[in-house]
């Protein structure tokens, strides 16, 4: 947490989401792990925490990742991703795609992690 | 003759407000008793008459004893009765006349002295009514008791008084105490609650953080917002009743948080919309009245415009501070509307009189803006409402920007120390006498970062240039740089392996001079003689770069001169290498 004291900031996080507790998107578009990369600077009038995200996405970074930077929860975090996602400001990638649709890695990368374990 | 003498001035001088010397208690207050005056009078007109009678009857008698005797001795008979008779009547004629004319006199001046005494009552009624009752209210207002109160009263001139004013003292003595003690009563009340109202915001954020069920937090989300409409209220109680302001905060807190602040207080909070840019932010000794203030005037805009309507808040820097306007669409206040608000927030009373009982919110908006030294005014708005417009003096501004959303370590000394272990385990500095530079230079990139977040990124530009790859420390990203745990953060995007190739870059003399106790591991990684011990020394996700490079070959030189070594890795967070 980013709170040493007792809750020494006076933003409560209904106002940071606007009211919404729920992500528009689905809770299925930004697990923990999901990557987020911003496509775009923050501009000037923008939500602080809207800003940050983009500011820390300028590389890819994990929603739990961003959460614990934001010093929010995850639920707050996928809210406000959603809302830059509806905006187009961010992706997200899923890293687990490629694994999830086979259950077996390729064996072109079976191959090569054979050679560099050689190589090794 | 014996006129009447004038009354003299009542003794305690009644008509005389200088006569405050402070007396005995309650028993000073004795009515002052005139002489009586027309026993006086009286005796004066019987011996007046009597007088009168005496001369007219030597004189009348004498008269008639020389007509007697001058006359001739044949009319001495009748003479005598004609002047005996004359006499008489004169005498009585005179006598009535000198009775009549001492007796109108007298009645006069009886008249005159009543009409005085009159006067004097009449002042002294006046005294006691403009002077002695107010300056007796006064003290008892002040927090006298009533005895004393009725010490220091100026003497009054009657029992009537003495009374009325005793009576007066205890009722509102009584009422005085009754005020006191409800005030004290709600400030305490209040400050309960407001303390009950805080701890249980500072558990809900807990438990939200604590939640990730969204059904769970939006519940909780209600409760705060709930939660915090109840410690407006108990603000708005205890800025009313005197009490101190409920939270301090201990940082100046920007403009965002605390325009969110204050809307986060009031019901209808999804119908504001912020417009603000400002970077400001208020000092934390201000800053809870200025979000109360705020979140009083968002709750009038909000209640009194229609449901549907949104409440448009606006920032403006000035030269004077920072204005801060709040519009709603809702009904336009007539002139005696807004005169009267405009009365509400900048009466100079500080009483509770000319509390509505229902409508608290412009008397604490007045309150707080009189004690933090705000301007509020009303004005129609342009949405079709009423504008309301609060200027902040610059006294209470500080340019303090927000904090990084990830914030630097308060304490930069422990930082180094795993850093400087984690980097000689992934990626050891070139050469020793760079180590230091870099380690020194980070804590101090760092700490800038924290006062102003556009000169560390300078900062850290330069460093780049200057010390190349030799700087780990400065090749990260400019808005973070370290995670909240201490631990340097690998730059987003770079992958391990580039931090491996890197390492294999640099040479191999150069590494062995680094550090010894890691030094045996990484030449023996980068050797490929011994496998297992740099395994164990090494985090999976640079064995996994060295894996990487192995496959590829190795490292391009071009980009390994490039690219700096980026920092290295967090143990918690794994490459995206190990999932792709």
């Amino acid at each position: 947490m980013t709170r040493p004291g007792r809750d020494e900031d006076p933003d409560r996080l209904y106002t940071v989401t606007g009211g919404r507790s729920r992500s528009t998107t689905g809770a299925d578009t930004f697990d923990l792990v999901t990557l987020v990369v911003s496509e775009s600077a923050p501009v000037r009038g923008m939500q602080s925490e809207h800003a940050a995200i983009l500011r820390i996405c300028r590389f890819p970074t994990a929603v739990v990742e961003l959460a614990s930077d934001l010093g929010l929860p995850v639920s707050v975090v996928r809210i406000l991703l959603g809302d830059l996602l509806a905006q187009g400001k961010i992706t997200a990638r899923h890293p687990r795609r490629a694994r999830t649709a086979d259950a077996l890695p390729d064996p072109d990368i079976l191959k090569q992690v054979l050679v560099g374990l050689r190589n090794i | 003759m014996t006129s009447p003498e004038i009354a003299p001035p009542p003794a305690a001088g009644a008509g005389q407000p200088a006569a405050g010397s402070a007396q005995p208690v309650t028993g000073s207050i004795q009515p002052t008793v005139h002489a009586g005056q027309p026993a006086a009078a009286g005796d004066g007109t019987a011996a007046g008459t009597a007088l009168a009678l005496l001369i007219s009857v030597v004189v009348a008698g004498a008269a008639c004893l020389i007509a007697v005797y001058s006359s001739a001795e044949s009319a001495r008979a009748g003479v005598a009765w004609g002047t005996g008779a004359a006499g008489a009547v004169l005498c009585a004629a005179v006598t009535v006349a000198a009775h009549a004319r001492l007796t109108s006199r007298s009645l006069r001046a009886a008249v005159s002295a009543g009409q005085t005494r009159l006067a004097e009552r009449e002042a002294a009624d006046n005294y006691f009514a403009d002077g002695t009752v107010p300056a007796v209210v006064e003290r008892l207002r002040r927090g006298g008791s009533a005895e004393t109160a009725l010490a220091e009263a100026p003497p009054v001139s009657s029992e009537a008084q003495r009374r009325v004013l005793i009576s007066l003292a205890r009722e509102v003595h009584r009422g005085e105490n009754m005020r006191a003690a409800a005030m004290s009563a709600c400030a305490n009340a209040a400050g309960r609650v407001q303390a009950l109202a805080t701890s249980m915001a500072a558990d809900l954020r807990e438990m939200e953080h604590r939640h990730a069920d969204e059904d769970v937090l939006a519940d909780l989300l209600e409760l705060d917002h709930r939660n915090a409409q109840m410690g407006r209220i108990a603000d708005s109680i205890a800025v009313l009743t005197g009490a101190r302001s409920g939270r301090r905060w201990a940082k100046p807190i920007v403009m965002e948080s605390i325009l969110r602040g204050a809307m986060g207080r009031i019901s209808g909070y999804q119908r504001v919309r912020l417009h603000s840019t400002s970077e400001v932010a208020i000092a934390g000794h201000a800053a809870e009245g200025v979000m109360h203030l705020l979140a009083e005037l968002m709750d009038n805009a909000a209640n009194f415009s229609p449901p549907t309507s949104e409440v448009h808040v606006y920032v403006e820097e000035v030269a004077a501070g920072v204005v801060i306007t709040i519009e709603d669409g809702g009904l336009v206040m007539g002139e005696v509307a807004l005169r009267r608000a405009q009365q509400a927030v900048s009466a100079d009373h500080g009483d509770l009189t000319t509390l509505s009982g229902t409508r608290l919110g412009l008397a604490v908006v007045g309150r707080l803006a009189r004690k933090h030294g705000l301007s509020v005014s009303f004005r129609p708005s342009a949405h079709g409402g009423t504008g309301v417009l609060v200027r902040i003096p610059r006294e209470l501004l500080t340019e303090r920007r927000r904090e990084e959303p990830a914030p630097m370590p308060p304490a930069a000394e422990p930082a180094p120390a795993p850093r400087a272990s984690l980097g000689a385990q992934s990626t050891p500095p070139p050469t020793d006498h760079v180590r230091p530079v870099t380690e020194h230079s980070g804590p101090a990139a760092d700490h800038a970062g924290q006062q102003d977040p556009a000169r560390p990124a300078q900062q850290r530009a330069e460093g780049h240039d200057q010390q190349g790859s030799g700087g780990y420390a400065n090749a990260a990203p400019p808005p973070q740089v370290y995670g909240e745990s201490g631990l340097p953060k690998r730059r987003r995007g770079q992958t391990l392996a580039a931090v491996a190739r890197a390492t294999a870059a640099s040479s191999q003399t150069e590494r062995s001079q680094s550090g010894a106790e890691h030094g045996a591991g990484e030449e023996a990684a980068a050797d490929g003689t011994s496998p297992a011990a740099g395994r164990a020394k090494r985090p999976s996700g640079t064995r996994f770069g060295d894996f990487r490079r192995a496959v590829q070959g190795t490292g391009d030189p071009e980009e390994s001169g490039t690219s700096s070594p980026s920092s290295p890795t967090r143990s918690s967070s794994l490459s995206e290498d190990d999932t792709e």
